[in-house]
């Protein structure tokens, strides 16, 4: 199948790539660049681990192609730290045990800080309705909202 | 309180920073240079004869590497379905080819000519003579013929006196059970103690009710994928997303006739399990094949569609149960009859039918369970595999007895919950186990005592029993000149298994727990070890590092009694150095200095080796009380509070035992409210998140879990395996608490909206 130029900047680097039009968004950062730190769940938009952040927002990789994230900034979870540092996320869910098998997770965090980005002054309700395009098989979700509002708390009194 | 420094503390995982920064590596994110692509060919029928299998079309579509069948199993063990397929998506065929599209494309460019069969997918069809023989006609006795026919056999066999006038009574007798001989019968498990006819003659109150439970996928939320690479001299590498990678090894060599030696597998970074990933032919056997075959290495990736179609779920079953009571309510016999949907293999957890017996004394109980084949996918174990299913009947029906007597749920099975020594009815004694704490303990937190409830609302209890396995494991420590101790195993950590070993080596090397690394070998380069299964993993592994660390410390002591001159009596390790108790002014050496010393001394390197296999689990008791709120008009169940307690024997890391408890709730949660595989004429008709729901942070509250610690003889300080127990009761908690809310016993799962409207209308609402 005939490939198309496509140029992407994913967290912070530019990527000049030849992608085939039917390749998802999922699979250039995770086969063709190696960031294989977005997960891949189910493949129809209905699990959010393959969540990354296009242009500020947080979507579902594998339901967007590749060709059609021509020239956006992309954000995967390998770009959350900085300097070294982990990201208060990051963090939160390290010392809440907002994780498990860790699968879920990458796409947690990224939906978690697109959210955060956006308003850190929700609620408890609010994050946990805000939230529920991510599906978590392990920790029943008591430690992730934990991990939120923390880090929530934590942006808030930061910012 | 605690005499220890570093388990019983909430610590950080091991494994922390790898999974919040993407950096662990899972299945699919292997990717060695010149990787194909794998993909399986699967049957679009539930029931079919093969007539034809033609891959010519998709041989020649280019990038195609390799197609294999049944034809290139050395073993015959099947992989691939030959004359007849029993279940859609049963596999055919597979394909290695250079992309992901590719394969997909030429899976599809596979023809196969079928001759449809008549489909059976509902247990209790099933086991009727009109059903179609799945496997021939495998017909089993149901339990009235099976008891009339053993005493047949008994007189037959008693050559002193004559008993055919007996005998053809008895054959008069079987005529009376006509619907008792069931087909498609793939195993069987019966067990009884005491009398029941006895016993329910005896009761002032007896309580019968089928309960249905669906079948539920685990929902790990990593498909099954593995990564095989086969070089010229015969050596197969394999990166398997498995929870038991020595399991696998030996799957490998058995069915394609590989030396064990010629094996090694690597265990990924695992996306969940929960008992759904042990299989061997699923993935695995393929992706050897297909590498075999091409050279090259090659990926077998399942789509989230393919998990549900040919993944191996948790049984649903048919439970009918009876239970009688007396009025000041002591139980005296309970029934179990269960038809489990084995699917077209056997497998279902039928043993565990007897769970329903529970943590009470029963004085008469008999169980008998059939597993049943049908055109579904075989099953696999779920997080206590066939003790939800079991428990949810137990417990539903014991609020319908406590009810009709008028005593509080949680009285009546504080009442008749066992105690230390007491009989459990088939089976042995009951040891030390915390069930009335626990129970007592989530009663508390949550209010029961004094619980209100508004208009449609309902509180509900329930508890369930577990009780970890055990097997084999070793592990090795070896302590550094900086004083710093690296432990090497081979099990898989799902869970934070990990740390536990880890706390568990720094507590009785007296170092901090930051001082401990922890690697995980694969079959090539660690000792053997169990799977990570049946929660076995800190009991097992627990017990395997305590043995290595003391090995160790042995040897530090010999070291520092060597050098500093004193009996080995004299001395203790403390906050990582050897002190001579008894000197003054104080003399010491650090764990760093020995271990320096140690490479220039006869006895060598300071390592610690640690093996176990057996020793007696004790059960553990999950407790659960949930607070709900149903809308009589929508019927739709809200959850306002959702209380668990457990006995864990002893946490070793409380942040790691209240993640179980709560993911475990919220996945029982998830089975009785809205969880089901759904079947049609051809097969599964939900294969996805949009109709097979799990639950999202949106559908539920905080869980708030409680821990209860009695601790476990054998367990490593105590410690119980806590991964399964508490998936077991949350079933029965949200069926009592519905009931309690609306007034009607819901006995099929799971409870939707529309199954809780129609109670209702039939109730007369
Ligand atoms: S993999 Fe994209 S939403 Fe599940
Ligand atoms: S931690 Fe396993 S799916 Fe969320």
């Amino acid at each position: 199948m005939a490939k198309h130029p496509v140029s992407l900047t994913v967290n912070g680097d530019e990527h000049d790539l030849l992608i085939e039009p039917r390749k998802t968004l999922l699979a250039v950062l995770r086969d063709t660049i190696g960031l294989t730190g977005t997960k891949e769940g189910c493949s129809t938009g209905d699990c959010g681990a393959c969540t990354v952040i296009v242009e500020g927002k947080a979507v579902t990789s594998c339901m967007v192609l590749g060709v059609t994230a021509a020239g956006k900034e992309i954000t995967t979870i390998e770009g959350l730290a900085s300097d070294g540092a982990l990201h208060p996320v990051q963090r939160a869910f390290i010392e809440t045990g907002g994780y498990q098998c860790g699968f879920c997770t990458p796409g947690f965090i990224i939906a978690a800080k697109a959210l955060l980005d956006e308003n850190p002054a929700r609620t408890e309700e609010e994050f946990r309705h805000a939230l529920g395009g991510n599906i978590c098989r392990c920790t029943g979700y008591t430690k992730i909202l934990e991990a939120v509002m923390q880090a929530a708390e934590e942006i808030r009194t930061t910012a | 309180m605690s005499e220890y420094t570093v388990v019983g503390q909430t610590v950080a995982r091991v494994d922390a920073v790898e999974k919040v920064t993407g950096a662990a590596q899972y299945g699919a994110d292997v990717h060695p240079p010149g990787m194909l692509y794998g993909k399986l060919v699967r049957s679009k029928h539930a029931h079919a004869n093969i007539l034809s299998i033609d891959t010519s079309a998709a041989e020649k579509l280019p990038g195609v590497r390799a197609i294999i069948t049944q034809a290139d199993v050395p073993s015959g063990r099947r992989v691939f379905a030959t004359d007849k397929v029993l279940y859609l998506g049963e596999p055919l065929a597979a394909v290695a080819a250079t992309d992901a599209d590719i394969a997909e494309e030429a899976a599809e460019l596979i023809h196969i000519e079928y001759e449809v069969l008549p489909v059976v997918q509902d247990v209790m069809a099933a086991i009727k003579p009109s059903a179609p023989g799945l496997h021939g006609d495998a017909t089993k006795d149901g339990p009235n013929r099976r008891d009339i026919n053993a005493q047949i056999r008994k007189l037959s066999r008693e050559k002193e006196a004559d008993h055919s006038d007996e005998i053809s009574a008895l054959e008069a007798e079987l005529e009376k059970y006509p619907d008792e001989v069931y087909y498609n019968i793939s195993a069987e498990s019966h067990s009884e103690a005491g009398d029941v006819e006895k016993g329910f003659a005896e009761s002032d109150v007896v309580v019968e009710d089928t309960y249905v439970i669906p079948r539920v996928h685990q929902t790990y939320m990593e498909p099954h994928v593995s990564v095989a690479s086969a070089d010229s001299s015969g050596k197969v590498t394999v990166w398997a997303s498995t929870q038991g990678p020595f399991a696998i090894r030996s799957g490998i060599a058995g069915t394609l006739g590989i030396p064990l030696t010629q094996i090694n597998v690597i265990g990924t970074t695992m996306g969940g399990g929960f008992g759904g990933r042990f299989g061997v032919i699923i993935t695995h056997v393929p992706a050897v094949l297909l590498s075999q075959k091409t050279g090259r290495p090659v990926r077998v990736q399942m789509t989230r569609e393919e998990e549900f179609v040919d993944g191996r779920p948790a049984p649903g079953c048919v439970i009918k149960l009876k239970t009688g009571a007396t009025h000041d309510g002591r139980i005296l016999a309970r029934q179990a009859l269960a038809f489990w949907d084995s699917g077209s293999v056997s497998g279902a957890s039928i043993g565990s039918t007897i769970r329903v017996r529970g943590v009470y004394k029963i004085p008469n109980l008999k169980v008998d369970a059939y597993g049943v084949h049908t055109n579904k996918s075989g099953t696999a174990a779920y997080r206590a595999p066939g003790a939800p299913q079991a428990i949810f009947a137990g417990e539903s029906q014991l609020d319908e007895i406590a009810e009709r007597i008028g005593m509080d749920p949680v009285k009546f099975r504080l009442m008749n919950m066992r105690e230390e020594g007491d009989a459990v009815p088939a089976g042995g004694s009951e040891p030390k186990v915390g069930y009335k704490e626990t129970l007592e303990a989530v009663a508390d937190a949550a209010g029961w005592w004094d619980r209100e409830a508004g208009e449609n609302q309902g509180w509900g209890v329930a508890v369930g029993d577990w009780t970890n396995g055990c097997g084999p494991g070793g592990v090795y420590v070896s302590v550094h000149e900086d004083g710093s101790v690296r432990i090497f195993h081979g099990s898989m950590d799902i869970t934070g298994t990990d740390t536990a070993i880890s706390q568990i080596i720094a507590e009785i090397l007296t170092v901090p727990y930051k001082s401990v690394t922890i690697t995980r070998g694969d079959t090539d380069s660690a000792p053997y070890s169990t799977g990570s299964g049946g929660s076995v993993v800190t009991f097992t592994m627990g017990n395997t590092a305590k043995l290595a660390a003391e090995d160790a410390h042995q040897r530090v002591l010999e070291l520092a009694s060597e050098r500093l001159n004193t009996n080995v009596d004299n001395l203790e390790l403390r906050a990582g150095a050897v002190h001579v108790i008894t000197a003054d002014p104080p003399k010491s050496i650090s764990l760093g200095e020995l271990a320096a010393y140690s490479l220039s001394t006869t006895g060598g390197p300071i390592v610690g080796k640690g093996s176990f296999a057996r020793q007696a689990s004790t059960p553990a008791l999950a407790a659960q009380i949930a607070k709900v709120e149903v809308d009589p008009g929508t019927g739709r169940t809200r959850v306002l509070k959702l209380v668990a307690s457990q006995d864990v024997g002893f946490a070793i890391n409380p942040m790691a035992v209240e993640g179980q408890i709560e993911g475990g709730t919220v996945q029982g949660y998830a089975w009785a409210m809205m969880e089901e595989m759904q079947y049609g004429e051809n097969g599964n008709i939900n294969p996805g998140f949009v109709d097979y729901r799990v639950p999202t942070s949106a559908d539920l509250p905080t869980v708030e879990s409680v821990i209860v610690e009695v601790p476990a003889p054998n367990g490593p300080y105590g410690a119980k395996g806590v991964g399964e127990p508490p998936i077991t009761p949350t079933l029965a908690t949200m069926a009592n608490a519905v009931k309690d809310a609306i007034g009607v016993r819901i006995t099929e799962l799971p409870i939707k909206p529309e199954k809780v409207v129609d109670a209702l209308k039939n109730n007369g609402h």
